[in-house]
């Protein structure tokens, strides 16, 4: 009864039922404007009004539409999702102005031998495909959205919100479903997926071949057809038609990027103007990744996992998948460590000394923007000038401030010769923070009388640990005769590789830019063949793949071993 | 079988059908509308994080004089979660001052990326009230607390839409395996409340 009466409650507020004229013309605005409306409306559940789109779910709950959108369920490429029990459907022009067939079980004929083809196709009587749904129209389309009802009449699982639409609301929304994975994307032929991978000015040789071999030794192999999967898709069993004939190979172009990287886009852009690709692999950048990303975000370029510290730190951008937000990851998590060993009333002031470079300033941004978000006050900043080096006079001014102090010193090993100043010092020192990523393993630079409140951050697997990951990489690698000469580089791309085959699987035939990485996003979490980082972690959206990084100390002596202070996700 | 007999097997038939129709949730059709049963699960010994940055005791905190709904979900989860949401902000809403005489606890299934931060602003966004918390903790500890609820995956998303329903004082907790309706969820909340 309640489910009656909500639904008949939707009918009123919606006043008249759908036009019998309905159309999917939009009076009075461009075709363009029509597809960022409806993207809108897809996407964030906003109508073209700007008022937030309303639906009901379950029969009786009232949905504010930009709690959950379209896109949620049925995904950006609006190619669907499974989850647990749950199954949406594809919400794309291409599916739903199709009928929706179901095989029956098969059965025997009644009489006669039977004929096989090649495909071992059984002939037509034995076949029981049925029309469980006609195709879609605009006009049927717009009356599910809003009553659940599909053209055969069936009703929606109750998951699927009732939308409180009009007609021109209605066809807005369906103009826009009609453009999700419309075509096949760029890159893809009948015979040939095309990838590229960029390397860009200033890596030195053998990174560039760190990152290169193991990733095309994955290509090749796929090559190898080591399933016969050309054979198959001319002559394999029928009910595997779909897979076998989705079989392509791979080709992986190198984009190299010379000079100044303000040339880098141009570049980009011609290469991709000479031979599309359906997506980017790996690659390595000397500095900023973003001229790439940027690239990927607006070409639509889905990108995989670059070996960058500079990764591009966005909630909003989603066509590239990192590995992690690399420096300003550091920064991130001692904000949150700092936070959650500060108390509110602690007064100590928490000082950062940086220089005006990428890596410097990543580390303040991911530690400044998280700070803020803890309405902590914001941090004192202490810039170095070109060339200057700081002095033990630069750090005993500092410190002439009586109150506690925890200094975040977001510099290189070359800048943190004096800091041995620091021990004579009567002022509170709380605690230096200084990033691992930057240290590079340099630990004795740091004086045996300071290590007690020295911490340091360290994003990648503490050393001695993961051993049996790193051997199974290093065997992997001599077994096809590349030498190992970086196995942070290699490690990543043999992971890369690794998840490659399955995400190729995951979109058999649906050659979509979109859909292809939401494979990735529907991944198990990973922490069995990735040796860098203690593990990786997946799900919708989620762009950043490790999202930890530990708050480590120095043993003294020596040969300093790192000491586990946090853990790895620090909440 | 005498007279007597017949009445005393009749009682108890009718008994029984009464029992099965206060348990079972049966739809006008006569057919159960949504996987329900009733278990025992010990609560482990763990102190998780909510999204006020808040460290709280799970025993303690579920093992207080409120009735509890519990469900799983994940910040960025696609379909079981938002409706699993979307029910709970409803739920607060409908109750109205009454909101605050039970416990909402959803307990993340992807502790690396539901931070804090994250957890707060999900309930942001379904206009959460006091009373519902967002928890997330170690890895470990919130795979103990999915597996002492029987809802443990090794992937997130094979996850199941699971409602757990919990009186004050008593042991057992009414699991559902399905998605509910409004009137489904506070018809089980009545029956928590007011047996």
């Amino acid at each position: 009864m309640q489910y009656l009466l909500a639904f008949l409650s939707l009918l009123m507020l919606a006043g008249s039922a759908l036009s019998a004229e309905f159309s999917l013309q939009v009076e009075g605005i461009s075709e363009e404007e029509v597809l960022q409306l409806g993207e809108r409306m897809y996407r964030k559940g906003i109508l073209p009004s700007g008022e937030p789109m309303k639906a009901v779910v379950m029969g009786d709950i009232p949905v504010d539409g930009r709690m959950f959108t379209c896109d949620d369920c049925h995904q950006r490429s609006g190619l669907g999702s499974v989850e647990g029990t749950i199954v949406t459907w594809p919400t794309t022009g291409l599916e739903l102005y199709k009928p929706r067939q179901r095989t029956g079980a098969w059965r025997p004929p009644e009489s006669g031998r039977a004929v096989q083809s090649r495909r071992r196709q059984l002939p037509e009587y034995w076949q029981q495909i049925e029309d469980v749904r006609p195709p879609y129209t605009a006009m049927t389309l717009a009356q599910v959205l809003r009553t659940g009802i599909d053209p055969a009449g069936r009703k929606l699982d109750s998951a699927m919100p009732l939308y409180l639409l009009n007609d021109r609301e209605a066809a807005i929304l369906i103009n826009y479903l009609n453009t999700l994975s419309a075509e096949t994307a760029p890159g893809v032929d009948a015979a040939t997926i095309r990838f590229a991978t960029v390397v860009t000015e200033g890596v030195l040789e053998q990174d560039k071949q760190a990152m290169l071999a193991p990733l095309q030794v994955h290509i090749d192999n796929h090559n190898t057809q080591s399933r016969h999967q050309e054979r198959r898709s001319s002559s394999g069993p029928f009910y595997k038609t779909e897979l076998h004939q989705s079989y392509r190979k791979l080709e992986l172009a190198v984009w190299e990027l010379k000079g100044p990287e303000n040339t880098w886009r141009n570049q980009l852009e011609a290469y991709y103007r000479d031979s599309p690709v359906f997506a980017m692999l790996g690659g390595i950048s000397a500095g900023s990744w973003q001229p790439v990303h940027d690239f990927c975000e607006e070409n639509k370029v889905p990108a995989i996992f670059p070996v960058t510290d500079l990764p591009v730190v966005s909630d909003l951008d989603w066509y590239t998948l990192y590995f992690s937000k690399g420096f300003h990851q550091e920064g991130e998590a001692v904000a949150r460590y700092l936070h959650s060993i500060i108390s509110d009333s602690d007064e100590v002031r928490v000082v950062q000394v940086a220089r005006r470079d990428a890596r410097s300033q990543a580390l303040r941004s991911g530690f400044e923007e998280n700070w803020r978000k803890f309405d902590r006050s914001p941090p004192e900043y202490l810039e170095l000038a070109p060339g200057a080096q700081p002095t033990g006079q630069f750090w005993e001014r500092i410190m002439l401030d009586p109150r506690p102090i925890i200094l975040l010193l977001w510099l290189d090993v070359q800048d943190l010769g004096k800091i041995g100043t620091l021990e004579q010092n009567r002022t509170p020192l709380r605690a230096i923070v200084i990033p691992g990523g930057l240290l590079d393993d340099s630990y004795t630079i740091i004086p045996d009388g300071l290590r007690e409140r020295v911490y340091m951050t360290s994003r990648f697997n503490l050393p001695g640990t993961q051993r049996k990951r790193r051997m199974v990489v290093e065997q992997w690698l001599r077994a096809r005769k590349i030498p190992v000469t970086d196995l942070d580089i290699q490690s990543r791309m043999y992971f890369l590789g690794w998840m490659l085959s399955g995400a190729i699987k995951y979109i058999r035939s649906q050659y979509f830019r979109e859909y292809f990485l939401e494979g990735f996003d529907m991944m198990i979490d990973q922490s069995y063949a990735i040796a860098v980082f203690p593990r990786l972690t997946f799900g919708p959206g989620q762009r950043y793949a490790s999202k930890g990084c530990y708050i480590v100390r120095l043993t003294k002596g020596p040969d300093p071993e790192l000491v586990q202070v946090s853990d790895w996700v620090i909440h | 079988m005498t007279m007597k007999g017949h009445f005393r097997s009749g009682t108890v038939v009718v008994c029984f059908l009464s029992l099965v129709f206060l348990v079972s949730p049966e739809g006008s059709e006569g057919k159960v509308k949504y996987r329900r049963t009733v278990e025992n699960y010990r609560v482990p010994e763990v102190t998780l994080v909510n999204q006020n940055g808040k460290h709280i005791n799970l025993k303690s905190f579920i093992d207080g004089d409120k009735p509890v709904i519990l469900d799983f979900i994940y910040g960025t989860c696609t379909t079981i979660c938002p409706v699993l949401s979307i029910g709970f902000s409803h739920f607060q809403k409908k109750l109205g001052p009454g909101a605050k005489d039970v416990l909402l606890i959803s307990i993340t299934i992807d502790p690396d990326n539901d931070t804090p931060l994250v957890m707060k602003e999900y309930l942001e966004r379904y206009d959460a009230q006091p009373g519902w918390d967002y928890l997330s903790g170690k890895r470990e500890d919130i795979f103990k607390v999915m597996k002492a609820f029987d809802a443990f995956v090794t992937n997130k998303m094979d996850h199941a839409p699971l409602t757990f329903l919990h009186a004050p004082g008593s042991g057992r907790w009414v699991r559902i395996n399905q998605l509910l309706s409004m009137a489904d969820l506070m018809d089980e909340y009545n029956l928590l409340t007011k047996p």
